[in-house]
């Protein structure tokens, strides 16, 4: 079924199209009008979406089915994009170069994408199942995908790290590990909140807090690379490429307990996000 | 499987190597904080305002007329609000200053998460006990090597089970109406479901499954009795019970295996709800008729007792806390130095060191400092 929100997120996701072309055309014609007209449909997006979001929290009630989108691999997805465009915004004031924000919106444009063409993901509005009737649902998910996007900025800039080439529009290499540095400030604790809110629901739900299931053991894997990322760079003073490295690795493993468990591994979470 | 005897991998948590590791990384991570915590302690009570040379060499520096000093100290007080140091040399503010502690707060949260995870595993159990409709229970059993009951201390009664499900067959509901009986009384009555669970005398009492076993409604010279598999049922001297349940005998529909004893021997035999023939027998003189065989639900609640759940919740409170004060907290340190002609004002940040910056460009611009040269 077809839904008003399916169309409003829709154009989210050709917009968000634009705004990657708009920093293509910049780089190309280096003219300011182009970046600037690329922000104001950042912001301008970030309102669509929300708005997408906000309907299909709605459009689930009109449903009889209702509750916050959050709860299965689409509107995960959905939300990811949400957040990842969210912290472009946030860290725009200081620390956000063209080249930064463009490849971020190329991963929010890629996983709305991924949302509403790949068959494997499942659009329609789902009832609830009761292990996922819970307050600890939102803020579970709100902080874990808070932290992924943060994560994707830190990755980004750790790839960029490896750009060897001199480019104009490349920052310069402090400037891109502060960038990596500042983002993962907003995603380990972000991270941390969303493993111990997840524990403290999993104790409500299924009688333990922490249960080994292969989710849990790859998110803790994930939190203990940042952890090394903060002790190498503030106990040893690791700079430089070994740093980026390890921001790199951590996101491979962001991706791998986000989509990887889901398909390869399973358990309790399998079902949802 | 002696390699998984050995190291007990089937239980790797409750292994003396697992533990022992644990707490060696317990151990380890005390003494390196600790020893982190006193240096850092030792850096704070030393509060003397450094050279001129190395204030000029901090990124954030300006230099002040001499009279302005009462000026700039109102100034900045209103930003950087503690003082640490005031003496004849010049004074040093501080903001944000326990943003040093957040790292300690961090790393004895995990000590204490690592020590409740301990209680739990020494003290704790897990296991499960499975209800019908009616059914009254006092004991659960064990989750482990060996099965094992254990009392729960007083009873639990299900006054009732109901699963509801969403139009495109999804459950929706799982629902146990508990009774909780001591000394034969009711004590009270509550709903457990998925998400909800019933906490008494530091048990913990979940909804995690539910299925469905069959009942046997049969006729015993007519009188109505309802028996499960392995009911024992007797009656002046005749003893017989279900003891197997199949959904199909060939196409025959359901039937039940029940044994009985003839002149003391165990005997068995089927009877079958849909063959006229075979749904009645005559055992030791009894007239036995097989009238249905019914569906009925039972309820899995999952049982558990964790005394450290607690230092665990504890632990995560004070990660969180850890956590906000070291990343979000801005802190940084502002001194003001009385030389031979003018005043000298630098700061340096702890964290977010822009921040700092932004205040101390503020703070700069309001008082038309100039940059030393
Ligand atoms: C044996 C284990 C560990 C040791 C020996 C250790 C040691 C240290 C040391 C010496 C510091 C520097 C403190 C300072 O700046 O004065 C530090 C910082 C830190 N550690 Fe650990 N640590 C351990 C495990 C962990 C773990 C598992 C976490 C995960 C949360 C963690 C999180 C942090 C954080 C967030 C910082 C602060 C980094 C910053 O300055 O922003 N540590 N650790």
């Amino acid at each position: 079924m077809e839904l008003i929100h399916h169309k409003i997120l829709g154009i989210t996701t050709i917009v968000y199209l634009f705004i990657f072309f708009a920093h293509i055309v910049y780089f190309v014609v280096k003219k300011e009008i182009f970046l600037r007209s690329a922000w104001v449909l950042i912001y301008f997006n970030f309102f669509l979406h929300t708005t997408g979001i906000l309907f299909r929290w709605f459009e689930s009630y009109t449903l009889k089915m209702g509750h916050a989108p959050f709860s299965n691999l689409y509107e995960s997805l959905i939300f990811f994009s949400w957040c990842i465009c969210f912290m472009v915004i946030l860290m725009k004031k200081r620390f956000m170069y063209p080249l930064i924000s463009m490849f971020s919106i190329l991963g929010a444009l890629f996983f709305m994408a991924y949302a509403s063409i790949s068959p494997g993901v499942d659009k329609s509005i789902q009832p609830l199942i009761p292990a996922l009737q819970s307050n600890w649902l939102h803020i579970h998910v709100i902080t874990c995908f808070i932290s992924y996007a943060a994560f994707l900025i830190s990755f980004i800039s750790g790839m960029l790290y490896f750009m060897g080439f001199r480019w104009a529009v490349l920052p310069d290499k402090e400037t891109l590990e502060e960038i990596n540095y500042k983002s993962i400030m907003v995603g380990f604790p972000m991270l941390s909140a969303g493993i111990l809110t997840g524990a403290v629901w999993a104790h409500y739900a299924w009688g333990s807090y922490w249960s080994w299931d292969p989710k849990e053991t790859w998110s803790l894997i994930t939190w203990i690379i940042y952890a090394l990322f903060l002790h190498a760079r503030f106990v040893r003073g690791w700079r430089g490429k070994k740093i980026a490295f390890i921001s790199i690795m951590g996101f491979l493993s962001v991706l791998f307990t986000y989509f990887g468990v889901n398909f390869i591994l399973s358990g309790l979470h399998s079902y949802a996000t | 499987m002696k390699i998984i005897d050995f190291f007990q991998l089937y239980d790797i948590y409750h292994a003396p190597w697992f533990i022992g590791a644990i707490v060696f990384f317990a151990i380890n991570l005390t003494v390196c904080t600790l020893t982190r915590f006193l240096k850092k302690w030792k850096e704070v009570s030393r509060n003397n305002i450094p050279d001129e040379n190395t204030l000029y060499n901090m990124k954030l520096n300006f230099t002040l007329k001499k009279e302005k000093e009462d000026d700039a100290i109102s100034i900045i007080n209103k930003k950087f609000k503690k003082k640490v140091y005031e003496g004849e040399d010049g004074i040093i503010f501080e903001k944000g200053s326990f943003n040093r502690y957040g790292v300690f707060l961090i790393h004895m949260s995990i000590l204490i998460i690592l020590i409740g995870s301990l209680v739990g595993l020494i003290w704790g159990y897990k296991g499960f006990v499975v209800l019908s409709k009616g059914d009254l229970r006092e004991y659960f059993f064990l989750r482990g090597k060996e099965a094992k009951e254990v009392p729960f201390g007083f009873a639990l009664r299900c006054k009732d089970f109901n699963v509801s499900f969403y139009p495109n067959g999804a459950p929706k509901d799982y629902v146990t109406r508990l009774e909780i009986i001591e000394n034969n009384k009711v004590l009270f009555e509550r709903e457990i479901r998925v998400n909800n669970p019933l906490n008494y005398k530091g048990l913990n009492i979940y909804q995690s499954s539910y299925g469905t076993t069959p009942a046997f409604v049969f006729k015993i010279d007519h009188r109505e009795v309802v028996l499960k598999e392995y009911d024992e049922y007797e009656i002046e001297g005749f003893i017989m019970v279900p003891v197997r349940f199949e959904k199909a005998i060939h196409n025959f529909g359901p039937g039940v295996q029940v044994a009985f004893l003839e002149d003391g021997e165990p005997k068995t035999t089927w009877f079958l709800r849909d063959i006229p023939k075979m749904k009645e027998r005559e055992l030791e003189g009894k007239r036995v008729i097989l009238e249905d065989i019914r569906e009925e639900l039972w309820t899995g609640l999952e049982v558990t007792r964790d005394p450290g759940t607690g230092i665990v919740w504890t632990g995560f409170g004070l990660m969180l806390i850890g956590l906000y004060i070291n990343f979000f907290v801005v802190a940084g340190r502002l001194y003001i130095k009385r030389s031979n002609d003018v005043i000298i004002v630098a700061a340096s940040g702890i964290k977010h060191h822009e921040k700092i910056q932004i205040e101390f460009e503020k703070i700069k611009r309001s008082l038309n400092g100039t940059d030393p040269s």
